[in-house]
């Protein structure tokens, strides 16, 4: 697996002619080239943990902190981007590189455990869903690309078996804002934050939006974007964002049953989501009394579902994140409890709705 | 992992496989997964890159990458210039990933090699004094008129039986024997060094134990790495060490540290300890006592490899010579060293001592143990600290072992060159005096105090890439000799960077930077054998566009030169007609009885000298010069092992004997090799047998370089030559030593060394000096109490023997309470009335004044803002540029290693109101009185020798003269 990783690593930079046998050995045969690489990590997708992880929904922050953390207790100097896709794939690779290399039983069981450690701390909580939205924006070589990575992912976290605890960035995400008290400049920024707000809102996402709805698309960060889209026509970009929410709880519930799409087919299933992401086992009753459905056997890792105390369809948008207080099968991690708000965005798409 | 992952990964690993084949780079950079931030090699030629300054218009630029080799400090890193191929200038310099001691990594200093070469203050023309030497008046010559000049006075000397009146002084080598031959060649035997104010003190401790007098420590693979010294900021080979250490701390080695200082690499240690300057060996013999005591030590070594045999009949008579009764005898030897007691000798407690003990123990096999200067160099006895320690590897058995401590020359590689001159017939007593036999090399600080004493004159005196005026103790005795014609006839400075030496010179020769001259390494960087090669970039990059170069000078700046071509013609106009036998040995072979030129030279070693580098060339298509050129590094070897351990062959074992101790020697000549690193000569054996190997439980192995074959813990050398309280590894109070301290004093510790400046040689970079540019006094707060309350920046006066110097304090919690500390590099200056030049960034102009053996300067100014083509000049923010301390220390060899030994008792109090800040007085006769007083702890071969011999012939010298010239002398008339 160490040459796989780091082949998928150099795929995550820039593209040059020099790794162009990387695409090649991985049978990709679509060109990867800059002008798709630039759209896809410097415009859609941020390949950054901190921006999938951190509060803030941006680069850096608390999350990379805790990412360059790993490192340094791993006795290594974080690199000036220690959460970026690549860097952490490329550690990866190089922990399994130093474990098959040790000879000391003791030591090489340290090393695995690091390695296992990487996985669910920094890898798992975020990649699968992000390998995925990849998967649905990407061009049709870093889609294959996409595929082969949450393969690798599932097999390695079929093979370090389950978490022994809730990750870090998922124990101290704090809950979307409230825009009654924190106003809605911060709960459009938590709406943008996928570790608050369950979803990944790509730019292409919003474009979408525009499209759909008959808006006009104003061309800016994403948060003056989406402000933009709801400023023309709330409802219906409520509705809107209603509907990509419930989308994606859809999703991570299928994904509970029958583990993320894997391939180009769509095929699922190849390895159990409970096995793949075992941390996100830990999450069930969170949305269990929460959403007027059934409970969801696998809440996502940082897409938390919908947990309405509002008159909303069932099992649709909750802006209030977290739901009650929960344990998992294994006795693992207790949610805080969620505060029910009542917020006039969510009034509004109740009432629209 | 599922079928089709292994497959993936199986293509990936085999692309890559043919990739590597190809001799391409895999994984190109720059990478966030760290694996080569480099240009790929196959894209040398032509590398295209933005240009920063462009910003934010996009504008490409092409280099070609010329490998070449760093001469800074003396790692030689591998560098790669990236020359413009437009102008066909150096843009920058980056690391050379094809380099297998640096790998790609540089320090600062490496980078900066660009501001050295543009460096608007540096020499571009030979010059010649005006007026009286050093009144600093300057005229600019030929090189042929200064050529003929030197060539016929050294030429006078020789053909006069004067030939060690010509004298060569060398700093930083920078290259692997070229020079020692240039004089081996001319036949003098004047070859100096700096060693002796550097690196002694540590080489001697080594040779005792393996013969080989430098460390090799696998960092990398160690589980405890030991470090008497600021290692991974300022050490030996400290870039290609350093990444090394930080390589093992990943995979979880432990560090410990000693130092006096909170140095940076301390704050990387898991131990750091600061004990009393001088009392490290105390500690160390601890140490070696816990396992001894404890039966830890790996008894199976210690019984194959230590001279046990030789201690047990040479000391113990009495006893029967059984290895059980020498493991008593260990224990008694060491049983008064308890942590107790270096608790009370270091100020360090004893259950810290213990603790490191306990992790020095459990290291095993993989212990990599370093001192080089720090303890070693700074105090009497110094030599044992390294000895010491190496102790804990020989207990432990960590020598030669993956994780363990090499000796150098295994991991090295001197590839025999085209020409061999033999070694020079006669004995210099000014380099060599006889009060210090078993000095390690030559006692270049005494070259003063020996000329005034009227041991002999120099006609010709070079110094090279050194700077003694600044650099060595008692700088003031170096001017007062070097201004007297007297004693030195000519003395010709060989830099590329105005000094306070190069002032007092009759020629000041300009000699090219890194990327300007010619040269071969190959240093102990790791387990492994490599060898490196300086080149002057932009002639390579010519010869790239198909141009031909014939001199160096025709690609340098100005009319800087390379020493290479300078010595080959400057031996050829001392030889013109080849009469003094001096011609051949710089003759072509391809073209008799023409100049030898450097392709030819370097192109013979690579082709003959440097197993498998021709082969590999030729796989690409090149000849072997074109592959260093090209790459500018080879690796001969990796994981070279237990050389000791190899069995001598049977053809080598020609009518063998092999005596009581079991030291075998034999008939047979010694196998051609194509490496010529130095090595002891263990002498023959009555009947004229060599050594060859020692008998190790029936097998004659190939054993070590000593006396007996064996690691020395006991040498007979030693005990031999007036020192047997020191036969085996001991502890000496040092001249610091707390009990030898007069009330109000403390220690100054005057050697430490910045991470970005190499002792003078770095200061024409602007880069670096605007990092480091001032040594202020570091003094523990609780001492700054004792001074009134003294504040940071605040003027203090501190007093040696023969002086004192005024500097700012830095009062910090950085230190052992009771030192303090000044670094080196810093405190460089003019003299007001000098012309020629200066490095302006870092040089202060002073007032030079003396008054019989008075001397005094006083700083006149500091840097400041200046035009010159540089416009980073007028940008100079620092006036501040340190203080010169060195100047204020008398000489103080060391009895035994010759070593000179930097710490220093001093006096610290507030400075006086007419001080001012960098003012240095000093009294050479005070100087010259502590000089005597260290004499006195000389025991001189004259009174000592056991054969009459100068010095024991087996031991390393960097020339050896013929077997006759060791014999003892009367001392000529004075």
């Amino acid at each position: 697996m160490i040459d796989l990783l780091r082949a998928l690593a150099v795929l995550a930079e820039p593209p040059c002619p020099e790794t162009a046998w990387a695409a090649r050995a991985l049978g990709i045969d679509s060109p990867l080239d800059a002008a798709d690489h630039d759209d896809l990590f410097l415009f859609q997708l941020y390949p950054y943990a901190s921006v999938y992880m951190g509060a803030e929904g941006m680069l850096g922050g608390e999350a990379r902190d805790r990412v360059a953390g790993f490192w340094r207790a791993l006795h290594l100097e974080p690199p000036p981007e220690p959460d970026h896709l690549a860097a952490l794939l490329g550690l990866h690779a190089s922990i399994l590189e130093a474990e098959a290399a040790e000879a000391d039983p003791a030591r090489r069981l340290l090393r695995r455990q690091a390695r296992t450690a990487l996985l669910h701390e920094h890898l798992l909580p975020w990649l699968p869903p992000y390998l995925v939205k990849v998967g649905e924006v990407a061009g049709p070589g870093h889609r294959r690309w996409a595929q082969i990575a949450l393969e690798v992912l599932a097999a390695e976290a079929l093979a370090a078996g389950p978490a022994a605890t809730l990750p870090r960035h998922l124990a101290v995400a704090p809950p979307l804002p409230d825009p009654r008290s924190e106003g809605a400049e911060a709960f459009l920024q938590g709406l943008l934050a996928p570790v608050r707000s369950g979803l990944i809102l790509v730019r292409a996402d919003l474009q979408r939006a525009a499209r759909e709805l008959g808006l006009g698309l104003r061309a800016g960060e994403r948060r003056y974007s989406l402000a933009a889209l709801l400023g023309q026509d709330p409802g219906p970009t409520l509705g809107w964002l209603a509907a990509e929410a419930e989308a994606w709880r859809e999703r991570h519930a299928r994904w509970a049953a029958s583990g993320p799409p894997s391939r180009a087919s769509g095929r699922r299933g190849r390895v159990a989501p409970r096995r793949c992401c075992p941390n996100w086992r830990s999450r069930p009753a969170r949305s269990a009394g929460s959403v007027d459905g059934p409970a969801q056997p696998w809440p996502p890792c940082m897409l938390p579902a919908c947990t309405s105390p509002m008159r909303l369809p069932s099992g649709s948008l909750n802006w209030a994140m977290r739901g009650p207080p929960g344990t998992s099968a294994g006795g693992i991690s207790v949610w805080p409890p969620a505060p029910s708000i009542d917020c006039s965005v969510c009034s509004r798409l109740a009432t629209s709705t | 992992m599922s079928d089709r992952l292994c497959e993936l990964n199986q293509r990936v690993a085999a692309e890559r496989a043919a990739v590597l084949a190809r001799g391409e780079t895999f994984y190109p950079g720059a990478s966030r997964i760290h694996l080569a931030a480099f240009p790929p090699r196959e894209r040398w030629d032509d590398w295209v890159e933005l240009d920063s300054r462009a910003w934010p218009e996009r504008v490409e630029r092409r280099f070609m990458l010329v490998p070449t080799t760093c001469f800074n400090c003396e790692s030689a890193c591998g560098l790669l210039a990236y020359v413009d191929r437009d102008s066909l200038q150096v843009s920058k310099f980056e690391g050379n990933p094809e380099h297998p001691g640096s790998r790609g990594r540089n320090c600062a200093k490496g980078p900066a090699t660009l501001n050295q070469v543009t460096d608007p203050d540096r020499i571009l023309h030979p010059l010649r004094r005006a007026g009286e030497r050093g009144q600093g008046r300057w005229q600019r010559v030929s090189w042929d008129e200064a050529l003929d000049d030197i060539a016929a006075r050294i030429r006078a000397a020789i053909s006069g039986g004067r030939p060690n009146e010509v004298m060569y002084h060398v700093g930083r080598p920078g290259e692997d024997g070229f020079t020692e031959r240039v004089l081996a060649a001319w036949g003098v035997d004047g070859h100096n060094s700096h060693t002796n104010i550097c690196s002694s003190g540590g080489r001697s401790g080594y040779q005792w134990w393996m013969g080989m007098d430098r460390p090799s420590p696998d960092h990398a693979h160690a589980d405890v790495i030991f470090l008497i010294s600021a290692h991974l900021e300022a050490g030996h080979y400290f870039n290609p060490h350093a990444q090394r250490i930080m390589e093992a701390r990943q995979r979880g080695a432990k560090l410990i540290v000693v130092d006096v200082r909170l140095s940076n690499t301390a704050t990387h240690a898991d131990h750091w300890l600061a004990p009393h300057p001088g009392s490290e060996a105390a500690m160390l013999l601890a140490f070696a006592g816990h396992l001894v005591r404890n039966r830890l030590h790996n008894r199976e070594f210690v019984r194959r490899w230590w001279n046990w045999p030789e201690f047990m009949t040479r000391e113990r008579a009495g006893e029967e010579p059984t290895f059980e009764n020498f493991e008593r005898a260990l224990a008694e030897l060491y049983s008064a060293y308890t942590f107790e007691f270096a608790a009370a000798e270091t100020g360090i407690d004893a259950a810290t001592l213990r603790e490191v003990a306990d992790i020095v123990a459990g290291a095993g096999t993989r212990l990599a143990t370093h001192n080089w200067r720090s303890a070693a160099a700074g105090n009497l006895g110094g030599w044992q600290v390294s000895r010491c320690l190496f102790l804990l590897n020989a207990l432990l058995g960590a020598v030669a072992t993956e994780g363990g401590t090499f000796p150098n020359a295994w991991n090295k590689w001197v590839p025999r060159p085209i020409h061999v001159p033999p070694h020079p017939p006669s004995w210099n007593r000014l380099t060599w005096p006889e009060e210090y036999p078993l000095a390690v090399n030559e006692m270049s600080f005494l070259l003063p105090n020996l000329l005034r004493e009227g041991r002999g004159r120099l006609e010709v005196y070079f110094t090279r890439v050194y700077n003694p005026v600044w650099t060595n103790p008692n700088g003031f005795a170096w001017v007062d000799v070097l201004s007297d014609p007297a004693l030195v006839g000519l003395h010709v400075a060989l830099t590329p960077t105005w000094n306070e030496t190069a002032y007092l010179a009759d020629y000041v020769l300009p000699m090219g930077h890194a990327s300007e001259r010619h040269d071969i390494h190959s240093y102990e960087t790791h387990d492994a054998q490599w060898l490196g090669f300086r080149q002057p970039v932009l002639r390579a990059a010519r010869e790239r566009l198909g141009q031909v170069v014939g001199d160096t000078r025709e690609v340098n700046p100005g009319e800087v030169w390379e020493e290479n071509e300078f010595w080959i013609e400057l031996s050829w106009r001392i030889d013109p007609d080849g009469t003094l036998g001096i011609r051949r040995h710089f003759e072509s072979r391809q073209d008799p009885g023409s100049r030898l030129s450097v392709d030819e030279y370097y192109g013979w070693i690579f082709e003959n000298s440097v197993p498998g580098l021709p082969e590999r060339a030729a796989a690409e298509g090149m000849t072997a010069l074109q592959y260093m050129r090209r790459y500018g590094a080879y690796e001969i070897a990796r994981r070279v092992g237990q050389v000791h351990e190899e069995a001598v062959p049977d053809a080598e074992l020609e009518d063998v004997h092999v005596d009581a101790g079991g030291r075998a020697y034999t008939r047979s000549a010694p196998p051609a090799s194509a490496n010529v690193v130095p090595l002891p000569s263990p002498d023959p054996d009555a009947d004229g047998r060599r050594a060859v190997g020692v008998r190790i439980d029936g097998r004659i192995l190939r054993g070590w370089p000593t006396p007996s074959g064996r690691l020395e813990f006991y040498s007979r050398t030693l005990a031999e030559w007036g020192w047997p309280e020191y036969a085996v590894p001991a502890y000496i109070h040092s001249h610091v030593h707390p009990a030898a301290l007069a009330p109000g004093q403390v220690v100054l510790i005057p050697t430490f060394r910045v991470p970005v400046q190499i002792h003078t040689r770095s200061a024409n970079s602007k880069w670096l000096d605007e990092i480091a540019h001032t040594n202020p006094l570091w003094i523990h707060p609780s001492d700054a109490v004792g001074l009134g309350d003294l504040r940071t920046g605040e003027l203090v006066r501190v007093e040696t023997e023969s002086g004192h110097f005024v500097v700012k304090a830095w009062v910090t919690e950085g230190i052992r309470p009771g030192v303090v500390a000044c670094s080196h590099h810093m405190g460089r200056w003019r003299p007001e009335a000098e012309q020629g030049g200066a490095q302006r960034q870092m040089m202060a102009t002073v007032a030079l004044r003396h008054e019989g053996a008075r001397w005094a300067l006083g700083r006149k100014a500091g840097v400041q803002p200046h035009p010159s083509s540089d416009p980073d000049t007028r940008r100079i923010w620092w006036t501040d540029t340190g203080v010169h301390q060195n100047l204020t220390f008398p000489v103080h060899p060391d009895p035994v290693s010759g070593m000179h030994c930097w710490h220093q008792a001093v006096r610290v109090r507030r400075a006086e109101a007419s001080d001012a800040y960098g003012d240095i007085a000093v009294d050479l006769e005070r100087a010259e009185a502590v000089h005597q007083r260290w004499r006195q702890l000389a025991r001189s071969a004259a009174g000592f020798s056991p054969d009459g011999s100068r010095r024991p012939h087996w031991l390393l010298r960097p020339l050896r003269p013929r077997p006759d010239a060791y014999r003892l002398e009367p001392e000529p008339p004075r």
